[in-house]
């Protein structure tokens, strides 16, 4: 009897000693292991007490109780060893969660965060395919129908320090290569400082706090293309602003001093004036936290410019204006500027742009307005020079349904059923409808424009369909059709009908 | 009359709007709970009455070198209260924190109290515990925490090595292999004193826990009456748990003031009783007369008689590849 139970001891031992040397380095492998053993310890435990209690024939020797006692304290200690070590275990695992860096992956993107969430990395991105087709182009249109990558946008965005954010966003799209002269390469580089909600500073390069569809992200667009008061406003540029939140939120204010673009442009450098633009908005979402949901998701506020800018022979700081389609559809005159037939028009002198705008969301239905007025003072270099003050204005009203029920909103909307080959969900379905004009100041003709090539102004209706298959996947169709006044050219003559699809991907 | 009640009113709102809320942080060791307990409790009460402010003191105990690197790792400490002075001094080198001299900074090197290192055994002694030889035989399990992560363990350590080197013809390769022989009957290494404690009380593991004698006496009282003895060895060493200011995050806080006032009030004649009620030794003789039953006679050594200070003890014994990782057997 005792021979059996010291080779069992001698055996627990040996496999004890091997459970105490497993590496501490993978508290959850240890955990395991030592569960398992601190099972069958206990097991054997209550074998030896059964046979001990059980034992009553032949009589034990007078010393075999002490030892079986002994063996008996001997085994509780280990078990007790074991028990605490796992409890250890388990403690340095539970220290290690909280404090080790988290990695995510999902609909949002990709992120590395420190534990206490101060130190955050996220690689997100978004990327369109788009095809354009233009069904009567042989009416004289002069743009071919074509597939493109509108968007190929990686983004690195982060937080250091738990109010410094960053954000560098580069666009790898279709004819845009990285170089100096390129001011769409480097979409967004720029720092945040967020001292309080309602005091932030940011500097680098970043949109200009005026337009409403501008300030839309390029992955949350209801049309592929934005709609005309977007050209008469500055797209991204280099400066610093002030920004915050007031009145818990219902009051969004910014307030920067940047280089100044063109209407529609970019700019990575300023290199024709020593001039700045200052750029102002105030976005009111004043039933924000309300329970009323006809007038929570109601948004409202103004935004203007206001400053001088220059334009040489070679960089005019003017822009032409283009169709849904993305046609030329009006330009300043262009040439040598020696003689009234190679006249060139540059910026040169005050600018300022105001631009009233608003949406409304109400549950599946959502509505955006803006309208745009921009006066900029041009110079006409013919041999002599003329001056004028050029006043463009642009609106739009844009409205769109969840066919599916989703809430509508400015941001990105989750399908409630994501699209599964073969499952139930087939995605979220949104039709919109838009009405869009431009209209170029009378009095750029025919000095500043040339009648003949440019449109003296730009009416475009539009319906649209967006499949949202799920977070990250976004199909559209859009049937524009655009009716232009003035000029004699074909596409000035018969306007613009043009099919716009497109396949997105964002994370 | 009317009017001097008027005034005393007017007096009384104008005192309370000034009056702050000041929070201090003490990081500290894991077995300083209770004290500092007290302590903040006292000093908070005398503060508001000096000054009308209210003090609050949070604490946050661990282990020793593990509180050190926290701090220098960004935790906004106001004052340091740790188990040994090397660990104050990593905060002074590695984040300039606390200035290099801190130590000069308060009466008696910034140690308003000390304790000692002593055996706390089951009741009756089951395994004939009375001296530092005796953790060393087969068959003894001996709980004491990790001197990696742990202040108290590397006051366990060099008391075991100096008590080793004052054996007859003892040297530093036989104290080497009394410790090497020692930590092969330790059983579990926890990360911390309270922790080992836990071990050794609560979980009714191994035969005998080096402890602070504070944590013993502590033990002995509160978490398991009649159920342990305090063993004194032959000799033990003189643990001399430091204080200092973390001047950079008191300066940003602007606690400075209170934080020093703080660490003052340990030395008081009030915060030094309330040392001795929590089983440390205080530095005042008056109260460590008055006390002086509560504490076993003990032959002491400092750390400065025999490893030459906490820099070189720590290089020689606790620092990579020093004693402590060359006398490891696979840790249990």
């Amino acid at each position: 009897m005792n021979i059996p139970r010291w080779l069992a001891a001698a055996t627990l031992s040996a496999s004890l000693a091997s459970t105490f040397t497993t590496s501490a380095d993978d508290p959850s492998a240890t955990i395991a292991a030592l569960l398992k053993r601190i099972g069958q310890l206990e097991e054997k435990v209550v074998a030896l007490e059964n046979n001990r209690s059980s034992a009553a024939s032949p009589a034990p020797a007078a010393d075999a109780a002490p030892v079986d006692a002994a063996r008996i304290a001997s085994l509780e200690q280990q078990v007790k060893v074991l028990d605490r070590k796992n409890e250890l275990a388990n403690e340095a695992a539970a220290e290690k969660a909280r404090t080790a860096p988290v990695l995510t992956a999902g609909p949002g993107g990709f992120q590395l965060r420190s534990a206490d969430t101060n130190f955050v990395i996220k690689l997100r991105g978004y990327a369109q395919a788009d095809a354009r087709f233009f069904p009567d182009d042989n009416v004289g249109g002069t743009v071919n129908d074509q597939f493109l990558m509108r968007r190929v946008r990686p983004i690195l965005e982060g937080t250091l320090y738990e109010k410094y954010d960053f954000r560098i966003m580069t666009d790898f799209a279709s004819g845009i290569t990285s170089s100096a002269a390129n001011n769409g390469f480097l979409q967004d580089g720029y720092l945040t400082a967020r001292f309080y909600p309602e005091f932030q500073v940011q500097a680098g390069k970043f949109k200009e706090p005026v337009g409403l569809e501008r300030l839309q992200s390029g992955a949350n667009l209801l049309f592929i293309e934005r709609a005309y008061p977007t050209q008469l406003v500055p797209n991204r540029d280099v400066g610093f602003q002030v920004q915050g939140d007031l009145a818990a939120g219902r009051l969004n204010y910014q307030v920067g001093a940047f280089n100044g673009v063109a209407n529609g442009g970019s700019g990575d450098a300023d290199t024709t004036d020593d001039d700045k633009d200052i750029a102002a908005r105030l976005f009111a979402t004043p039933f924000k936290d309300s329970d009323n949901d006809w007038i929570r998701g109601l948004g409202f506020g103004v935004a203007g410019t206001i400053g001088d800018q220059e334009g040489n022979a070679t960089a005019s700081n003017l822009r032409t204006a283009v169709s849904p389609g993305q046609q030329r559809l009006f330009g300043y005159r262009s040439g040598a500027g020696t003689n009234a037939a190679t006249a060139n028009v540059v910026a040169d002198g005050r600018i300022w742009r105001v631009s009233p705008q608003f949406y409304h969301y109400i549950g599946p239905f959502g509505i955006i307005g803006e309208f745009v007025v921009s006066n900029q003072q041009v110079r006409r270099d013919d041999g002599a020079k003329s001056f004028a003050k050029l006043e463009n204005t642009a609106w739009q009203v844009a409205a769109s349904w969840f066919l599916t029920g989703e809430d509508n909103s400015f941001k990105a909307v989750a399908p409630r059923k994501p699209f599964t080959i073969g499952g139930e969900g087939w995605g979220a379905f949104e039709v919109a409808a838009r009405i869009s004009q431009l209209d170029i100041d009378d009095a750029t003709f025919p000095l500043y424009a040339n009648a003949a090539s440019s449109a003296t102004s730009a009416t475009s209706w539009g319906v649209g369909l967006n499949w949202h298959l799920d977070k990250n996947i976004k199909a559209s169709l859009d049937y524009e059709q655009t009716d232009l006044g003035g000029g004699s050219s074909p596409l000035l003559d018969n306007g613009e009908k043009a099919v716009l699809t497109r396949a997105q991907v964002s994370f | 009359m009317k009017r001097f009640f008027t005034l005393l009113l007017a007096a009384a709102a104008f005192t309370g709007a000034l009056a702050k809320e000041v929070t201090l942080l003490n990081v500290s060791y894991d077995p300083t709970r209770e004290l500092y307990n007290a302590v903040n409790k006292a000093f908070s009460e005398q503060w508001k009455t000096k000054t009308g402010d209210t003090v609050t003191v949070r604490q946050s105990p661990g282990g020793s070198g593990r509180q050190a690197r926290a701090v220098i790792d960004g935790l906004d400490a106001d004052v340091v209260t740790l188990a040994l002075a090397y660990d104050i001094d990593a905060i002074a080198e590695r984040s300039r924190q606390v200035p290099k001299d801190w130590q000069k900074r308060l009466p008696e090197n910034s140690t308003p109290y000390t304790s000692a290192i002593v055996f706390l055994v089951r009741k009756g002694n089951p395994k004939g515990i009375k001296d530092w030889g005796d953790l060393v035989r087969p068959g003894v399990a001996v709980i004491t925490p990790d001197p990696k992560t742990s202040g108290g363990a590397r006051w366990n350590y060099l008391a075991a090595w100096g008590c080793a080197l004052h054996q007859p013809g003892g040297t530093p390769a036989s104290a080497k292999d009394f410790l090497a022989k020692l930590f092969k009957n330790v059983a579990i290494r926890d990360t911390g004193a309270r922790g080992a404690t836990t071990t050794f009380v609560q979980r009714e593991i191994g035969d005998v826990l080096i402890a602070w004698e504070n944590e013993a006496i502590l033990a002995l009282k509160e978490l398991g009456e009649g159920k342990f003895e305090v063993v004194a060895p032959s000799e033990s060493i003189l643990a001399e748990p430091p204080v200092a200011v973390v001047d950079k995050v008191t300066k940003k806080r602007g606690t400075t003031e209170v934080a020093k006032a703080y660490l003052d009030f340990l030395y008081t004649d009030a915060g030094q009783e309330i040392v001795a009620k929590n089983h440390y030794r205080p530095r005042n003789a008056a109260v460590a007369a008055r006390f002086a039953a509560d504490f076993p006679k003990l032959k002491l050594f400092t750390i400065d008689e025999v490893f030459g200070g906490w820099a070189k003890a720590h290089k020689e014994h606790f620092a990579d590849g020093g004693t402590y990782d060359q006398i490891q057997a696979p840790r249990p």
